[in-house]
């Protein structure tokens, strides 16, 4: 078999990531100049911010590109363990707390380990679905290989009260054994369990039937979902405002930097809701442009999955690719009031150092994926 | 596989999501966005259009001005030092603020961020008071230690205040603006919501580099309205109106020279307005504000017989701030013959407000009259145009025609034997108008009468024409009516009827609708409509109108014995017109409207000239029609250099030193600012050639004209509308046979048994 240069990588897929974060970048400053503005008396703050650690992401990107996947085969369980530590560092000292959550670590520079958690969910499930494949077969396998992401979801839930991560992690780890295993039956159960329970909730809710006593945050969020207008300046606030934003963007839009409701009408305008500010600037041709460039993007990790060399470089691909696809759907979705509202980022885009460095690094591993030499590998 | 189908599923899911959002609530939604920006928004005023004259001079423009407001929260945000040094600032530089009521507002809602306590300041005071702003005090704290501090909490937000250059200049015509932007009266009323524009919005953050950040909505103002208006001969024929005033006011009586004078000045080719003036004028800056003597005048008047239209309520409805007014809710209250009017309406308002809107209205289209021999060409041109008459015809003038049981009297009682068609104008005979009107007939004279927009309203561009559907005639018309209507009595008419059919019968029969505005701009100048001079029918064929010129022409041109309108006539140039001396309702009162209808040069009309005097000051009115026709020619004198209309004729000796000492007097000053001084001794210097109207006694024996077609033989001179003698010592007209008085005051109908 004729070796590719090594020059080769895929392309198509770095000029997608690229375009993304120079298009984050623009829309980052024209959601984020107004709030830093008043914040911190520079309308840049957000905006350089944002750039060092796209700049550091590019850095790490090329690196990681470079080296050989199958280096984080032998990684796998360190970088597991590693994930754990960092997490359970939040509770120490070195933990923070920004606008009333402690999800971030300060190291020098602050860090949000969930990030660095999906990322070594990734390796470590793909390193062990290598070796225990043939388990899969089996409903039982299933269940136990699901373990290790339901621990560390477990650990962001409980100990960063992040139940987004919490959920990207077990759906990045469903998916995974998803694509690795033969059988589709348990999926389609778990499935109709899940939406089974899903609208369960939404009837009990909807009805009032949740005892007061049970009250709690997570059922006010799912009480706004259901009706924003019932409490607009409270929990339904944020969902509200973001809907304003898309509603009064039309087709077109109000033009770049034209928002009104990035001028502190919508809460984290250059992070989980700039989606919104999208819309209302670019319009819903802005949305579908953004939304075109997720589905190249999705689509060439696909392509690069099919022709990887070995199950592990597609596994990993796998990895990376349902990681960006659960963050970009459920981004939308929050910020559509699709489902109830929970902290999700859109990747390359959203405001957020640490998701930029990590999302850069499984570019970089996808990228090294793609440079080895093609073969077809069974996933399904 | 699998999985990419299903994250294209979802976007799709998604995309759907965000267009059923759009189009679901897309608008609510732009609403909802745009209604909470309000708190942190701000109104920014359109800026009216302007009123501009034919020649680009501003005769109205919104000059921008500052409010003054005050933010109570943060006045207070900062210690009471800098609270009372605020007040202080405030006290000493804005002496006409009621500090106690600012100290009042600002302590009982200290949370309030706006309030407007002065407003249209003017830049200069802004400017200066933003510097004290930002001065800084030394003052010792409740520490005693001493610190600068500034006040604060005060600022000034823009908007507009109409501005009128002239001042009082075309009053009527232009109208003036109360309260937020509302126009009243004139064009400002007419062309209300041209003027206007939409107020724009400001949703403002400051940047660092403190640049107000987009998202701007710019108002827009309104449109400029360009005016066929001149504003010199504007201010001629107001000037003149004023002179007239001075001269004849306490005349013959206690009281003003006139009732009301009107002045129509405009081109007759395409019926462009150059001027409309009429008595008495206000400041438009401050309509409010009166001459109290004058307002008197007027206080004493309106209770008894003057009229007022429905729109004086109207006013003093938007002045309490109730309901814009409908300008066709005035429609159908035109005033007739300058008598009362009778209407719920104005008993309701009292005596001060019903003279304030005689004062504010516009005589020119406002008010309704009889218009006298002004009508004869109407009825001879109809007569000649229908082929009832040639025009070669004579008629025998026995002084009266007994028509229905009553003998309608000429002006000359005796009668002058036989008259031609053309003789009948200029010596304005009754009883060749009569004899032409029968043989016209009822339905002709109808006809034509529709034919000149008698009846009909003339759709000037201005706010307050008299509806005329009811003033003139219609089918019931008997014998008696049409006698008296071929002259121009029985029926009533506006001045502006009057000009424009008048224009339409000399300028080869086509009638134009007479406008005051020929363009509206953009606020950048674009011109967004153009008012097109097209004529709007054929009235009269062009050989009728020819005709019609060569018979007015004799009106003035003619012997001073064989005409009445010879005074009319400025030296140097040819004028055709017809004078007109209307007895009003009640008759036999000796009250008459006198008037004179002239154009110039008389073969080829540039432009045409209507004045009217509604009940002049004089012992007898009947005979003062030589105040109108001088009036006619003080005026046109003036404007027709203006024009570049050039002298034809030439000057007698006479003619060309009283021309010299009119220019001495006349021309002052090149704007119509200044030519609206008056000199004191105009009044004098012009009263040689008015004795022979003998209104003074005093004056009345040395009764030379000075026209210097009269030669006075015996020191006697004669009655411009009769050619007949006047007695030099009394003024009185006499029966040129017996040399007797006659009686000035007689009606021009008596029943003869």
């Amino acid at each position: 078999m004729k070796k590719k240069s090594s020059l080769y990588m895929d392309y198509s897929m770095l000029i997608v990531v690229v375009l993304l974060l120079c298009f984050g970048l623009i829309m980052v400053y024209s959601a984020s100049s107004y709030e830093a503005s008043i914040k911190f008396n520079d309308s840049t703050y957000y905006l350089r911010s944002q750039l060092r650690a796209t700049v550091l992401g590019i850095a790490v990107m090329i690196l990681v590109s470079r080296l050989d996947y199958h280096i984080w085969k032998k990684l796998a369980v360190v970088a597991y363990l590693g994930a754990a530590f960092l997490i359970m560092l939040v509770i120490t000292p070195l933990g923070m707390e920004i606008n009333g959550a402690r999800r971030w670590i300060n190291v020098g520079v602050s860090l949000q380990p969930a990030e660095a958690a999906k990322l070594a969910v990734i390796v470590f499930c793909a390193a062990k679905i290598c070796v225990i494949q043939k388990s899969l077969r089996k409903l039982k396998g299933i269940i136990i290989w699901m373990g290790p992401g339901i621990v560390l979801a477990g650990m962001i839930y409980v100990i960063t009260k992040n139940m987004s991560s919490a959920i990207i992690l077990l759906g990045i780890t469903a998916i995974m054994i998803f694509v690795a295993s033969p059988r589709y039956l348990p999926y389609v159960i778990v499935t109709l369990l899940v939406v089974g329970g899903v609208f369960g909730v939404i009837y009990v809710v909807s009805h009032g039937l949740v005892p007061e006593s049970l009250s709690t945050f997570r059922i006010g969020r799912i009480k706004a979902w259901l009706n924003p207008e019932a409490d607009a300046s409270g929990k339904g606030y944020q969902t509200l405002q973001a809907l304003y934003s898309i509603g009064s963007g039309g087709v077109l839009g109000k033009g770049l930097g034209q928002s009104t409701q990035k001028l502190g009408y919508v809460p984290e305008a250059q992070n989980d809701m700039i989606f919104s500010i999208i819309c209302e600037e670019l319009g819903l041709i802005g949305a579908l442009a953004v939304i075109v460039m997720f589905t190249i993007l999705i689509w060439r990790f696909l392509i690069v999955a099919n022709t990887a060399p070995d199950l592990f470089g597609s596994l990993l691909v796998v990895g990376v690719m349902a990681h960006i696809s659960l963050q970009v759907v459920l981004n939308i979705a929050v910020v559509t009031n699709t489902i109830p509202n929970t902290g999700v980022t859109l990747p390359f885009i959203s405001f957020g150092g640490t998701s930029i460095v990590f999302l850069m690094t499984e570019i970089g591993i996808a990228l090294n994926v793609s440079r080895a030499k093609p073969s077809q590998v069974q996933i399904y | 596989m699998v999985l990419f189908a299903f994250v294209l599923a979802a976007f799709v899911l998604l995309f759907y999501r965000l267009y059923k959002i759009n189009e679901q609530n897309g608008d609510a939604y732009k609403r909802q966005v745009l209604s909470q920006q309000q708190a942190t928004s701000k109104t920014l005023p359109y800026r009216r259009g302007d009123i501009v004259d034919r020649k680009g001079s501003r005769l109205a423009y919104s000059e921008k001005v500052y409010n003054l407001v005050i933010d109570s929260k943060q006045m207070h945000e900062d210690d009471d030092e800098h609270y009372e040094l605020t007040l202080k600032a405030l006290e000493d530089y804005f002496p006409e603020l009621d500090i106690d009521s600012v100290r009042e507002y600002s302590t009982k809602h200290p949370s309030s961020r706006y309030r407007v306590v002065l407003k249209k300041l003017d830049y200069n005071k802004k400017d200066e008071f933003e510097k004290i702003m930002d001065t800084s005090v030394s003052m010792n704290n409740a520490d005693g230690e001493t610190v600068s501090v500034k006040p604060s909490g005060v600022w000034f937000e823009e908007d507009y205040k109409r501005k009128y250059p002239y001042n009082s200049l075309g009053c009527d015509v232009v109208g003036f603006v109360l309260g937020n932007n509302t126009g009243f009266y004139g064009l400002e009323q007419y062309y209300n919501d041209t003027l206007n524009g939409i107020n724009g919005r400001e949703y403002g953050y400051m940047n660092d580099d403190a640049v107000m950040e987009d998202a701007i909505q710019e108002a827009q103002d309104g449109n400029t309205i360009v005016t066929t208006l001149d504003t010199n001969i504007q201010s001629i024929a107001e000037k003149h109106i004023k002179l007239f005033y001075e001269k004849y006011n306490n005349a013959y009586r206690e009281g003003l020279a006139a009732k009301n004078v009107g002045v129509i000045i405009m081109n007759p080719n395409n019926g462009e307005i150059y001027a409309m003036a009429g008595y008495p004028v206000f400041d438009l800056n401050d309509p409010e504000k009166f001459d109290p003597l004058e307002l008197a005048e007027y206080v004493g008047s309106s209770t008894s017989e003057n009229s007022i239209s429905a729109n004086a309520l109207m006013i003093e409805k938007a002045e309490n701030g109730e309901e814009q007014p409908n300008p066709e809710a005035n429609t159908d209250s035109g005033t007739v013959s300058g008598d009362t009017v009778s209407g719920n309406a104005e008993n309701k308002m009292d005596p001060i407000t019903k003279a304030k809107n005689q004062i504010w209205r516009n005589f020119c289209i406002s008010d309704a009259f009889e218009p006298g021999s002004v009508m004869k060409p109407f009825t001879v041109a109809g007569a000649i145009d229908a082929g009832k008459i040639t025009g070669e015809e004579t008629y025998d003038c026995p002084g009266y025609l007994t028509v229905g049981g009553h003998a309608i009297h000429c002006h000359n009682r005796l009668g002058d034997g036989m008259l031609t068609v053309q003789q009948g104008l200029a010596k304005s005979c009754n009883v060749v108008l009569m004899n032409i009107a029968f043989a016209m007939g009822k339905e002709d004279w109808l006809r034509y009468n529709r034919t000149f927009n008698f009846g009909l309203k003339t759709n000037i561009d201005l706010y307050g024409e008299a509806n005329a559907a009811e003033l003139t005639f219609d089918e019931s018309m008997g014998q008696t009516d049409l006698a008296v209507a071929s002259f121009g009595q029985g029926f009533n008419v506006t001045m502006i009827q009057m000009a424009a059919g008048f224009s339409a019968l000399i300028n080869g029969g086509y009638y134009y609708r007479p406008h005051v505005v020929s363009r509206i701009e953009n606020s950048k100048g674009a011109v967004v409509q153009e008012v097109e001079s097209k004529p709007v029918k054929q009235v009269i064929s062009e050989s009728t109108s020819q005709k019609m010129r060569d018979m007015l022409r004799t009106v003035v041109m003619s012997d001073p014995s064989e005409c009445t309108g010879w005074s009319a006539r400025p030296a140097g140039y040819t004028e055709g017109g017809k004078t007109g001396t209307a007895e009003t309702y009640p008759r036999g009162n000796g009250n008459y409207i006198v008037s004179f209808m002239g154009y110039i040069p008389a073969d080829n009309p540039q432009v045409v000239c209507y004045v009217v005097i509604d009940r002049p000051n004089a012992q007898y009115q009947s005979e003062s029609t030589r105040m109108a026709t001088v009036l006619n020619k003080d005026i046109m004198t003036e404007v027709l250099p203006y024009l570049n209309i050039f002298p034809t004729e030439e000057l007698t000796e006479d003619e060309a030193a009283e021309l010299q000492e009119k220019q001495g007097e006349f021309f002052i000053g090149s704007d119509g600012v200044s030519t609206n001084s008056v000199s004191e001794d105009v009044a004098d210097g012009t009263s040689a050639s008015e004795d022979a109207i003998v209104i003074n006694p005093t004056e009345s024996t040395v009764s030379y004209d000075s026209a210097g077609n009269v030669v006075s033989e015996n020191k006697i001179s004669y009655d411009p509308e009769t050619g007949y003698p006047l007695d030099p010592a009394t003024g009185e007209v006499l029966d040129p046979n017996t040399l007797q008085p006659i009686n000035g005051n007689s009606s021009f109908m008596s029943d003869v048994n």
